[in-house]
């Protein structure tokens, strides 16, 4: 798991990014009508999350479509997948004991 | 009950409730006796040692902890608060036999070392809502940001279940 990535993903508007791109790929005119930010904002937002490898932009005629690139993604999961279940585990370990101790014997 | 959900109240802080089927006097013991800890604190799979218990504020506890595969780590709690049985305020970090600081085992460049956790006790009709809330403390503003990372990917952005990340990578290959 890689630090950048987690840095691009701690701002709630760069999530937001993201999650829209998760539908499919976005011109930068799309993202700023949905998120109702400034264009130089998302520019500057898209620039952090494509240094990270999070985003491609691809020129089509004269516009840039950014993209999602999988790869960081799949890596990200597979890590805040492994930490909630660290948390899953212990607790389900609490379940199970405090039912043993209920258990008349 | 096993119904786990995560949701986020306040910046910096990662939110963790679970619902479970005993009163809130016994889910408080277990979380504060070392008899009842060393039963269940850890990973499946793994068994702790407690080396140290002293729960009042500024108290410690300090454990090994021996993984299934053999691997040793050690933690460590440092109390703040203590209202019995309804909330604990603790400190803990990766540390070594001796309870100073260790590096954390989760190989990520700037992550805090060191966590602040609340853990809060809930009774409705003998049954307890334990609520987690965890966030750094003592943290650079890198540290920060990259624990915010993570507690935005997993509560914000994706919605907490990944559903939607999920489906994106199955279409993605």
């Amino acid at each position: 798991m890689n630090a950048t990535t987690l840095r691009a993903l701690a701002d709630s508007n760069r999530l937001k990014i993201v999650e829209l791109l998760l539908s499919g790929p976005l011109t930068v005119g799309e993202i700023v009508d949905r998120l109702g930010l400034h264009q130089p904002q998302v520019s500057k937002h898209l620039r952090v999350l494509s240094d990270a490898g999070l985003v491609e932009a691809e020129p089509s005629a004269n516009r840039r479509i950014y993209r999602l690139r999988p790869e960081p993604l799949r890596e990200l999961e597979d890590w805040v997948g492994s930490f909630k279940r660290i948390w899953d585990d212990h607790l389900d370990r609490l379940d199970d004991y405090l039912r043993e101790l209920q258990t008349p014997e | 009950m096993t119904e786990n959900n995560a949701a986020n109240a306040e910046q910096d802080e990662l939110v963790i409730t679970r619902n479970f089927d005993a009163p809130r006097a016994l889910v408080f013991k277990a979380f504060t006796e070392p008899e009842h800890l060393k039963n269940w604190w850890g990973p499946k799979g793994s068994a702790i040692t407690v080396a140290k218990f002293d729960l009042r504020p500024g108290g410690e506890f300090l454990y090994s902890m021996r993984h299934g595969d053999g691997r040793e780590m050690w933690g460590k709690f440092v109390y703040r608060e203590i209202v019995q049985p309804e909330k604990v305020v603790y400190v803990n970090f990766f540390s070594d036999a001796e309870g100073n600081l260790a590096p954390n085992p989760f190989q990520i460049p700037h992550w805090p070392q060191e966590i602040l956790n609340t853990w809060t006790f809930d009774e409705n009709d003998g049954k307890t809502t334990l609520t987690l809330r965890g966030g750094p403390i003592n943290a650079t503003s890198e540290e920060r940001n990259t624990f915010n990372g993570m507690r935005g990917s997993m509560q914000e952005g994706f919605g907490g279940t990944f559903d939607q990340l999920d489906e994106y990578l199955a279409q993605a290959f």
